[in-house]
């Protein structure tokens, strides 16, 4: 199994410690008349100083999910159903129902959640300096002054690891490279102490060492300033090192979710299982199995009816051709099959 | 930065010189006696022979090719454009007389279209899809298709013949010179001269401004919770105007040249007119420095366009 040294989940206080809930959340896309109903119905808790791993194939809607917790949807797209409440110092907040550019979404932007996003090298203006970008934040949502901009600016990029901030806080984005970019990015999205920090596969256009790096500073932001990460990637092998909790995507939908732990230990969902099954294990050597999974997503046009995941499932019955109910299974442990205990029984042998 | 505007004037120096040769062999083969453009006609006609052949002598024109090039442009640089066959007068003169009509026209015609046709193709972009967007596309392309004459006639019938709100043409009547007298003889060409520019620079603006809002710092500007405005202007229309900026500046010899049209159809005193009239007269010597102004001012526009690239886009600045 995999190498994972975490502590189980302290299932009984983690009420009061939810920076962030998301029920039942239905985002679709309109485009030339037909609807994709990209998240179909998802539902999870940001915990504060946690990271949420979302794990999924390209296309399973992770992206969408964490657009329209920041309500950064395209114009042709629109929340269907569902609630996303942010538990604010000053009470909660319905995310959903807020005007999307309005006064009050912004001024949670950025300095309540923050986002990174997954090219460093377009998500940055290539016009204006490091430095002017950072500043951008701390204008609309500090009372800092004009000329403390620079100090902060300096100091967080100090913090985020860039080598002679008072130099560099003065580049272009073009002059930094890759890996500096994205602590930038990071840096940017700190600047205002956020309480939640969405970061959107913010490694996979930079190589495996500095991804490492990348993934080192947000731990320790987690650790230090108790910020809750949720972290989108396609790999489980970054979940089994950062996770605190994972939530499995399939097109649309969470097909599994629980801690670390009860995922990765004990999946109980073909899909998780086919996951695991497709990452190599280090230290295991070479003539381990590393399975791709057999087929491919559906379109997203034209889904199955039942089981999104049966065309491609070893485990599929007649049942499956109705849409499998959500079932908790443990207390923070919840699956979406027909079949998920002899899943799970099969796993744990 | 200044190293950078050095190097791209320093490039220029050989492109002006291969040109103004090319013009000086045309000068050289055209018909007629090499002193006859170079001296005003009324000395040409009460001069004698010897004093003829003596001048030839101190104008160089005995010299060899390349030696009588190199004192043609040792004139060049001091303004000693030559003569006009046609008319007898300097070309220097012509062109101070007619240069200021055009740059008059064409500034005026500039201002209107840039800050026109930037506005207009950002509130396009921004409301992409809807029913201003598509009335804006489709004017711009009339606009740009109509040719110029077209709408300097029905303007002309309009405002000045109808409502007798404007002059029909001409720049200044005799007796008024001040400078507030130009503007209602400027406006209606200017705007004429404006509306194929201000299309071009529209459309042109929208597809950059879509392009730039595109962009993945867009959404990144958006998640930092900053204003709308600050988004679309800031961050999207900064950017989206580099080509913009690109796009004026390379129209900007068609408008040093002088609108050949325009210039017909209201009688303006420009250096489109007179290349025409020049044309007609067969007048070569003119003909070529017209041409030879006009490349000089592809050549300085080309060399401003990307100065300011560079002063607005910083990946250009250190790219070079
Ligand atoms: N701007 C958009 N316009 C139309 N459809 C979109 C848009 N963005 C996403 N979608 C659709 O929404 C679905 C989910 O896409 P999403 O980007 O969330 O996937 P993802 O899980 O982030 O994949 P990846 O790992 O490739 O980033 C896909 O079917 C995609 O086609
Ligand atoms: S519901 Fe059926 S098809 Fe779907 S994952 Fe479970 S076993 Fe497979
Ligand atoms: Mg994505």
């Amino acid at each position: 199994m995999l190498p994972i040294q975490r502590s189980k989940g302290d299932a009984m206080n983690e009420h009061q410690d939810v920076a962030l809930s998301v029920k039942n959340l239905k985002t679709f896309f309109y485009t030339n008349k037909r609807c994709n109903k990209a998240v179909n119905g998802v539902s999870f808790d940001i915990k504060k100083g946690k990271t949420l791993c979302i794990v999924g194939e390209s296309g399973c809607g992770k992206s969408v999910t964490a657009s329209t917790i920041m309500q950064l949807l395209p114009t042709l797209s629109r929340i269907e159903e569902g609630e996303i409440t942010y538990h604010s110092e000053h009470g909660d907040i319905r995310i959903d129902q807020l005007e999307r550019n309005g006064e009050k979404m912004r001024s949670i932007r950025g300095s309540e959640i923050a986002m990174i996003f997954q090219d460093p090298m377009t998500a940055l203006n290539p016009v204006y300096t490091i430095g002017f970008q950072i500043s951008e934040s701390l204008k609309y949502h500090t009372d800092l002054s004009r000329s403390q901009y620079r100090t902060r600016a300096i100091e967080l990029l100090r913090d985020m690891g860039i080598s002679l901030p008072e130099s560099r806080v003065d580049d272009y984005p073009h002059s930094y490279s890759g890996g500096m970019r994205q602590r930038a990015m990071i840096a940017m999205a700190m600047s205002c102490s956020p309480k939640i920090l969405i970061a959107d596969e913010p490694t996979t256009a930079l190589d495996v060492t500095i991804q490492a790096q990348i993934f080192e500073l947000m731990d320790k932001l987690k650790k230090e300033h108790g910020t809750a990460i949720m972290l989108i990637t396609h790999d489980m092998g970054v979940v089994a090192e950062l996770a605190d909790e994972v939530a499995v995507m399939y097109m649309g939908n969470i097909v599994e979710a629980g801690t670390v732990d009860e995922v990765l230990r004990n999946p109980t969902h073909p899909y998780t299982r086919a996951l695991l099954a497709s990452i190599p294990v280090l230290g295991k050597g070479k003539n381990q199995n590393v399975e791709a999974i057999p087929g491919s997503t559906p379109d997203p046009y034209d889904r199955p009816k039942g089981c999104q995941f049966a065309d491609r499932c070893a485990y599929r019955i007649a049942a499956c051709d109705v849409m499998p109910d959500e079932t908790q299974i443990g207390s923070t442990h919840r699956v979406m099959c027909w079949r998920h205990e002899e899943v799970g029984a099969n796993a744990a042998e | 930065m200044l190293a950078y505007v050095i190097r791209r004037i320093l490039i220029l120096i050989p492109m002006a010189l291969v040109i103004s040769f090319l013009v000086y062999l045309g000068l050289e083969l055209t018909p007629g006696d090499a002193v006859s453009h170079m001296i005003s006609p009324e000395m040409m006609a009460s001069i004698s022979a010897e004093r003829l052949d003596a001048l030839r002598e101190s104008l160089g024109l005995e010299q060899p090719f390349f030696v009588r090039y190199w004192i043609w442009l040792q004139g060049m640089l001091q303004g000693n454009f030559g003569y006009s066959t046609a008319g007898g007068v300097s070309i220097h003169t012509i062109l101070s007389d007619r240069l200021p009509a055009t740059l008059e026209l064409s500034a005026v015609a500039l201002l209107f279209s840039t800050i026109f046709g930037c506005v207009l193709g950002v509130i396009s972009a921004l409301k992409r899809g809807s029913t201003t967007d598509n009335v804006l596309t489709v004017t711009g392309m009339l606009g740009v298709s109509v040719p110029e004459f077209f709408f300097g006639l029905v303007a002309i019938l309009i405002f000045a013949l109808k409502l007798q709100w404007l002059p029909v043409g001409g720049r200044l009547l005799p007796g008024y010179d001040s400078y507030w007298d130009h503007v209602p003889h400027v406006i209606m060409p200017a705007l004429v001269l404006s509306i194929m520019m201000t299309a071009g620079v529209m459309r042109y603006a929208r597809s950059s401004m879509l392009d730039a809002l595109s962009k993945e710092y867009i959404k990144t500007a958006r998640s930092k919770g900053l204003p709308e405005w600050r988004v679309n202007l800031l961050h999207g229309f900064r950017v989206a105007l580099t080509p913009v900026i690109v796009l004026i500046g390379f129209r900007l010899p068609v408008l040093i040249g002088g609108s050949v049209i325009i210039e017909q159809v209201y009688q303006w005193p420009g250096v489109g007119s007179e290349f025409i009239s020049a044309v007609r007269s067969q007048d070569y010597p003119l003909v070529m420095m017209i041409a030879l102004l006009s490349v000089m001012a592809v050549l300085t526009a080309s060399l401003l366009v990307d100065i300011l690239t560079a002063l607005i886009d910083p990946r250009v600045r250190l790219d070079k």
